[in-house]
């Protein structure tokens, strides 16, 4: 108790030395909550916009379709029958939010006088409206399901045709029985999906005129809809069971299976944020070992009056590092609290990042303040202000005694 | 048996290429309950033998024992559990720790014992009460005077009832009268609880309340000389009650 007593008053003793251990300690709290809880914002909206303009939580295919489907998409379809029996069966589940089918394909789409390839995706409107939360009408309008010949043209394709609302267009594609069709379609709006290269050659349509088009009922894939991504592998593990039950051939990819980019940015920030901990520590830890190094010399005369009396080597060190303890534990929650008002301004104040690199829109800053953020970084914090302790705590606890009560 | 006992310790520091002897082959016993001061010029061993016997530093040749246990066979930890156990240390500048209060300072090498906080407590109220601090228990290192400081310092060596009490140069940083103050007092306390005490000093008015004179030079104690003014000693040879 009295051993404790004396390590605050000590930590209150020199006020101005303890106040920079403090500031010291805070500034690595809140540089790592800040930018962790930035980088967690980041990784979470680029999730989010993937899952909400492109890939869905979940997405059903024809078995083999992930193996064989790029050379024989047509064979790889999604019939009628099994498309109303997967979508009432998947609808079923309390997780889904929504389950709406698309039918992919490559064609040309031409103005008359240019013509260029483009991905086309035949939808249902009024679900993917609900489903493409991340897909930002750009110019025009939005597609309806009574839009029979009505297309939503890729932001970059839309301008590099040089297109303007109610442009007549022609789609060309070799349909699902080998021959060559074309249908007519007319430019109701432009979107942007984020992903710059996507909006340079990605066009939408109705998925009936799609299919008339690709001469078929079937699709190309379900892309099913949660309402939490944390749902994602028990569902997952829900529909693979229910599919082998009813002898249906299907398979299942999740978002996370297929967002290589995500998992690559993911991986790329994750290793600048571990270079910018190691940068962190060193100098939070070179910070509080030279103040407390210059604990240790201010007090020699008093490290050897404790030895001197009885004390052991453990106690003089269990001293400095309880000091250090007590800092680090003030200076861990003070970081944190500072943490939690600083990202709350920085978000309130929606300051506007500029647009990322094969990203088509920008973004405000915002920063998360999980619970788990908060309290790995605070004990980091903790942990730092014992280990940078230890050294100095050696150091006092090898001192000669006689020399120490010598020392003025 | 004899609370210290030296046998042929020697002590060199090494200063430049030559090795400084400051202690050469001393031999010297102290019994319970001895009042001696060590006298000496600056430099002639008083520190290194009080270092010594401190178990605070090492010779460099012959034994140093502590109730018959030879230091060099004791390692760090046992001889700070020593120390705590059976050296109480009185310092020329009193080396009180300043955030603590009087009591705390007192109370701070039992609980180095792991003694529990409220029996640490009532010892260190008592040792102080002994010391003729009861009124002043509360106060930091500051607000007291170098008498006062001194008499804290005092209880702080004679809270863990210790067998030797080593000081060096106690009285060298007070006035005249407080000096004469602290050392009735030591010579009180050395009456009433037996303790043996062993004082290196300059100052002579000391040498009426000792029992035993050892005088230092070069590294060889050339005077040691037994007083019969005090009778301390025989009284516990005689296994009369002390105190």
């Amino acid at each position: 108790m009295l051993r404790l007593k004396l390590a605050l008053l000590n930590v209150l003793r020199n006020g101005r030395r303890s106040f920079i251990t403090l500031l010291a300690i805070q500034f690595g709290v809140i540089s790592l909550i800040l930018m962790g809880g930035f980088f967690a914002s980041m990784y979470e909206g680029m999730r989010e916009g993937v899952i909400r303009s492109q890939l869905g939580h979940i997405q059903i295919y024809q078995q083999g379709f992930n193996q064989f489907g790029s050379q024989q998409p047509e064979e790889y379809l999604i019939d009628a029958e099994v498309l109303q029996k997967v979508t009432k069966l998947v609808e079923e589940l309390e997780q889904v939010e929504l389950v709406t089918p698309r039918l992919n394909f490559t064609g040309l789409l031409t103005d008359g006088s240019r013509s260029l390839a483009v991905v086309v995706e035949g939808i249902n409107p009024e679900k993917e409206a609900l489903l493409s939360s991340a897909v930002k009408l750009t110019a025009g309008e939005d597609l309806f399901e009574e839009d029979t010949d009505g297309a939503l043209i890729g932001d970059g394709l839309f301008k590099s045709l040089n297109l303007s609302v109610g442009a007549s267009l022609t789609l060309m594609a070799t349909t699902a029985d080998g021959s060559f069709d074309a249908r007519d379609v007319t430019a109701i709006g432009a979107i942007s999906t984020g992903t710059r290269e996507v909006d340079n050659r990605f066009m939408r349509m109705n998925l009936q005129h799609a299919q008339e088009l690709m001469y078929t009922e079937g699709v190309t894939r379900l892309v099913v809809l949660l309402n939490d991504t944390k749902h994602t592998d028990e569902v997952m593990a829900l529909l693979s069971e229910v599919f082998q039950e009813q002898g249906l051939a299907l398979e299942l990819r999740s978002w996370n299976d297929l967002a290589d980019y995500y998992h690559e940015v993911v991986n790329l920030f994750d290793g600048i944020f571990f270079v910018v901990q190691i940068i962190v520590l060193a100098i939070v830890l070179l910070g509080i070992v030279n103040t407390m190094v210059m604990a240790v010399m201010e007090r020699t005369q008093e490290i050897g009056t404790i030895r001197a009396i009885g004390g052991t080597r453990g106690e003089v060190m269990g001293l400095f590092i309880s000091e250090a303890f007590i800092l680090g534990l003030i200076g861990s929650v003070l970081g944190v609290i500072f943490s939690i008002l600083l990202a709350q301004g920085i978000t309130a104040a929606s300051i506007m990042m500029p647009t990322p690199p094969g990203s088509s829109q920008n973004y405000p800053i915002r920063i998360f303040t999980e619970a788990d953020l908060l309290w790995k970084n605070g004990l980091f914090g903790l942990l730092i202000a014992v280990i940078s302790s230890i050294y100095p705590a050696v150091k006092a606890s090898r001192m000669v005694i006689t020399k120490a009560l010598r020392f003025a | 048996m004899a609370v210290v006992k030296l046998k042929g310790v020697s002590r060199y520091f090494p200063v430049g290429n030559k090795p400084i002897t400051a202690l050469d082959k001393v031999d010297l016993t102290l019994e319970r309950g001895e009042f001696v001061v060590l006298r000496g010029a600056s430099g002639s061993g008083k520190s290194t033998l009080l270092n010594l016997i401190g178990a605070m530093d090492d010779p460099n040749e012959g034994e140093v024992f502590i109730h018959g246990k030879a230091l060099s066979s004791l390692s760090d930890k046992q001889k700070s559990q020593l120390r705590s156990h059976y050296i109480g240390f009185i310092f020329q500048s009193f080396n009180l720790i300043p955030v603590l209060t009087a009591l705390e300072n007192v109370q701070y090498p039992l609980s180095l014992q792991r003694i529990a906080n409220n029996e640490a407590k009532d010892r260190a109220a008592q040792a102080l009460a002994q010391v003729g601090l009861a009124d002043f228990i509360h106060r930091r290192p500051n607000q007291l005077s170098g008498g006062q400081m001194q008499r804290v310092a005092i209880a702080r060596a004679l809270v863990t009832k210790p067998d030797i009490i080593l000081a060096d140069e106690p009285t060298a940083n007070l006035d005249s009268e407080t000096s004469k103050q602290i050392m009735d007092l030591l010579g009180s306390l050395n009456r009433e609880t037996g303790v043996t005490f062993l004082f290196a000093t300059h100052h002579d008015f000391v040498l009426s309340r000792a029992s035993r004179i050892l005088e230092l030079k070069d590294g060889h104690i050339v005077k040691d000389e037994q007083l019969q003014n005090l009778n301390l000693v025989d009284q516990i040879a005689s296994g009369e009650k002390v105190g």
